[in-house]
């Protein structure tokens, strides 16, 4: 069910962005803030649904809070001269990089236990970070 | 727990899960799309310190167009007056050119002057040595062309007797008798007076002597150019500092 909506949703997504207005060049910058936000608000969703703690308002409100936060402090950098667009790419790519580790990691073990009960006579290997 | 509890809002979970697809896909096309379809070199989607860097190029360029045309309207002015020091100098060698060539006797010539007439008789016969005198005074009374039978005489001109007088060579061009026409450009008067001076003069002696000489005052003598060619195999000018 949860799949038949991301991929409806996809679908749908492409359909609408695609028919949209392009936006000015200037503003760009603060969409990719706000996207790299999303994005990784997403890949938290997804890593904490695996760790079976994921909590739907705490999705929403990142979802959409740390975009649009991104992109007030971006606005903000340029007002103050400063770029703080890149302390919040820096945090948020580091935020989704241990997160893609997380699922990683939670999908080798996973693997790891069906090759386990497969083939008992084997050891075991186990892949660390 | 937490499992039920997330298992409880499974509508919601989608409901939530396809907005944010929607949104995410929709605002990431539009981001691709934006990002694709920008020219960045364009001044209009330029951020602010790209068109300072930009500005500040296109500055320097200008100053340095700048030098470079005046520069290069420095090199034209030169060269413009080259183009006229040569062209005034290139007048001045013509002019010196057609000096020379009617000096040198390589164009045809006209002027006052005077027509000698030597014809043999049976006392005399007129020989080289009659021309060259006659070609000497008409010199020293001043003649600025002379020509011997439509022969320019010129600085190089050689007046010799061949086979026993039978003719005369002039320009190395054979001159048949019986009459010789000296024509000569120059004062007419003063010619005239010179070769009829008693005593002295070239038709006077001749005539007292019993030649076939006589002399005519024109108006207009036309004295035909030198044919040949000026050749200088032996001789080289002597380079002075």
């Amino acid at each position: 069910m949860i799949l038949i909506a991301i991929i409806l949703g996809c679908v749908i997504g492409a359909l609408i962005g695609i028919n949209m207005p392009m936006i000015s060049y200037t503003y760009s910058g603060y969409l990719a803030i706000a996207i790299i936000a999303a994005l990784d608000s997403v890949f938290g969703g997804i890593a904490s649904t695996l760790k079976k703690n994921f909590d739907l308002k705490i999705f929403v409100t990142g979802f959409f809070g740390n975009a649009i936060l991104s992109i007030l402090l971006t606005y903000l950098g340029q007002k103050l001269n400063v770029d703080i667009y890149l302390a919040a790419i820096v945090v948020f790519v580091g935020r989704m990089f241990n997160n893609l580790g997380i699922i990683r990691r939670f999908y080798i073990e996973k693997w790891s236990k069906n090759r386990r009960k497969n083939d008992k006579k084997e050891e075991n290997k186990t892949v660390g970070e | 727990m937490k499992k039920f509890k997330f298992r409880a809002d499974i509508t919601t979970v989608t409901v939530v899960v396809f907005i944010v697809c929607i949104v995410l896909v929709s605002v990431m096309l539009m981001q691709f799309r934006t990002i694709e379809q920008t020219d960045i070199t364009e001044i209009e989607t330029m951020r602010e310190s790209e068109l300072r860097d930009a500005l500040v190029d296109w500055e320097a360029r200008y100053d340095e167009t700048i030098t470079q045309l005046e520069a290069v309207n420095g090199k034209i002015g030169e060269y413009n007056k080259t183009i006229e020091d040569s062209e005034a100098a290139s007048n001045l060698i013509d002019e010196e050119l057609k000096e020379s060539n009617i000096l040198v006797g390589k164009t045809d010539v006209y002027g006052e002057g005077v027509t000698v007439t030597l014809v043999d008789n049976d006392n005399y016969k007129i020989i080289a040595e009659n021309l060259i005198d006659l070609a000497n005074e008409l010199r020293y009374a001043g003649a600025e062309a002379i020509s011997i039978n439509e022969q320019r005489v010129l600085a190089a001109t050689d007046i010799v007797d061949m086979a026993e007088y039978t003719y005369i060579l002039v320009n190395s061009q054979r001159i048949e008798g019986p009459s010789y026409v000296v024509k000569a450009i120059g004062d007419k008067e003063y010619l005239s007076s010179i070769l009829n001076l008693k005593g002295s003069g070239f038709v006077d002696r001749y005539t007292t002597l019993g030649y076939n000489v006589s002399s005519r005052q024109e108006n207009r003598v036309e004295i035909p150019k030198y044919n040949g060619d000026f050749e200088i195999n032996y001789m080289r000018e002597v380079e002075s500092e």
